[in-house]
């Protein structure tokens, strides 16, 4: 590929990434990209800030930018109709609670990369891109992220209900599922406990803090199978070696 | 159910936004909102990791252009909305901005960049009646798209500085 026409296909990669490329265009663009990784890393920078602007499009705040509050107990009423015939439907559909998995690890996933990633910093994903040190470490934290996924949507896996969240458990695999915790006080943290089988005391596992939809997801290291429960706590940042303030939860494993 | 709808209290404002800067009516975009949620309690395998924002955006576009599509003849392109397993690395910046700053970036652009690149997202029009509605060369419309994308993308790489 010449220098000239080089250009001229970057510039075509950029069209596409914004979707405003017709569909033969974008057919012959595709196919290019896949087989020219200096094209494909333009196209994989470009697509995400593409679609930030869609982003630039939400409606906060102002009623007149807002839908209908009647819509959402419209959808949710369609759901469940949709739902009742798909437990009596037999393999093809989901069971109820694979349903529900599904939809908390979809909701769980932008903050999976929070935890993994942006526990670090901006600074760090930057550097991640451009070595293959840490090009490893990102593939590390995509397959654990994809194990956690997979586990989620287990339908063996055991889900024990807290306020806000759930306890999960897989096999050897121990989670902190949340959905709505509200953020810790400035300056605290939340802090995992496990309480190992025959233990009498407690101890400490990771802190972490939910995004700011309270959405946050920790896989603990331990294996579940050994615990007899885990319990959840503020603390200072940094984490404490026992509790310091009273468990928000304590959850058996039973 | 419940985490079903934690995940449409934390969407639908910027799936509702989009689908009504698209359409232009109320009515259709709130079509789009409950067909998108729909579809993604029907078939939530269609997400297959990377930015859960990044991806809804992708699937509202596509289906807001459906609609336009239905109500006249058009011949827009389309972002596709499962994405080979890499590129999903690029979408952790997403879960990192908020509407505001995106605004604001877009608001920094130069005017001939950022027309050309709302006209594309938002209109779902090809490169080629971009540059017609601009009466500029497609060529130049091709580099300014480019050129916009990159400097947003700059520009929303930089720490916020509280």
């Amino acid at each position: 590929m010449n220098e000239r026409t080089d250009h001229e296909m970057l510039d075509e990669v950029a069209v596409y990434a914004l979707g405003a490329l017709p569909p033969a265009d974008a057919n012959r663009v595709r196919a290019h990209i896949a087989s020219c990784p200096e094209c494909r890393e333009e196209y994989n920078r470009l697509r995400s800030t593409a679609s930030l602007v869609g982003l630039s499009a939400e409606t906060i705040g102002d009623a007149r930018f807002c839908p209908s509050t009647l819509l959402k107990p419209r959808i949710m009423r369609e759901i469940a109709k949709q739902s009742a015939p798909a437990r009596d439907s037999g393999p093809k559909m989901w069971p109820a609670y694979l349903v529900a998995a599904a939809c908390l690890a979809i909701a769980i996933v932008s903050s999976m990369a929070n935890i993994s990633l942006s526990a670090q910093n901006r600074q760090m994903q930057t550097e991640l891109s451009r070595s293959a040190d840490a090009s490893k470490k990102l593939a590390q934290s995509l397959s654990q992220t994809r194990i956690t996924i997979a586990d989620l949507l287990s339908s063996d896996a055991k889900h024990y209900d807290l306020e806000g969240g759930q306890i999960v458990t897989r096999g050897s695999h121990l989670y902190i599922a949340m959905h709505s915790l509200p953020q810790p006080p400035r300056g605290k943290v939340y802090q995992a406990w496990t309480l190992a089988k025959g233990a009498k005391k407690v101890a400490p596992s990771d802190t972490f803090v939910p995004d700011s939809n309270g959405v946050a997801v920790v896989p603990l290291p331990v294996d579940p199978r050994t615990m007899a429960a885990v319990a959840i706590s503020v603390e200072p940042e940094g984490g404490s070696k026992q509790p310091t303030t009273k468990p928000i939860a304590v959850v058996p494993l039973t | 159910m419940r985490a079903f709808e934690a995940l449409y209290d934390t969407h639908h404002r910027i799936v509702y936004g989009v689908a009504l800067r698209i359409l232009g009516d109320a009515h259709g975009a709130e079509d789009v909102l409950q067909t998108v949620f729909l579809k993604l309690w029907n078939s939530p395998e269609l997400f297959r990791g990377g930015n859960f924002g990044a991806w809804i955006v992708r699937v509202t576009r596509n289906r807001s252009l459906d609609v336009l599509r239905s109500r006249a003849t058009r011949n827009e392109g389309e972002f596709p909305e499962i994405l080979p397993e890499e590129e999903t690395l690029e979408d952790v910046a997403f879960s990192h901005l908020d509407a505001e700053r995106v605004r604001a970036a877009l608001a920094d652009l130069p005017a001939e960049q950022r027309e050309p690149i709302e006209l594309g997202f938002f209109a779902g029009i090809t490169h080629e009646e971009i540059a017609r509605r601009c009466n500029i060369p497609l060529g130049t419309i091709k580099t300014r798209i480019r050129s916009g994308l990159r400097r947003l993308r700059e520009a929303l790489d930089q720490p916020v500085i509280a």
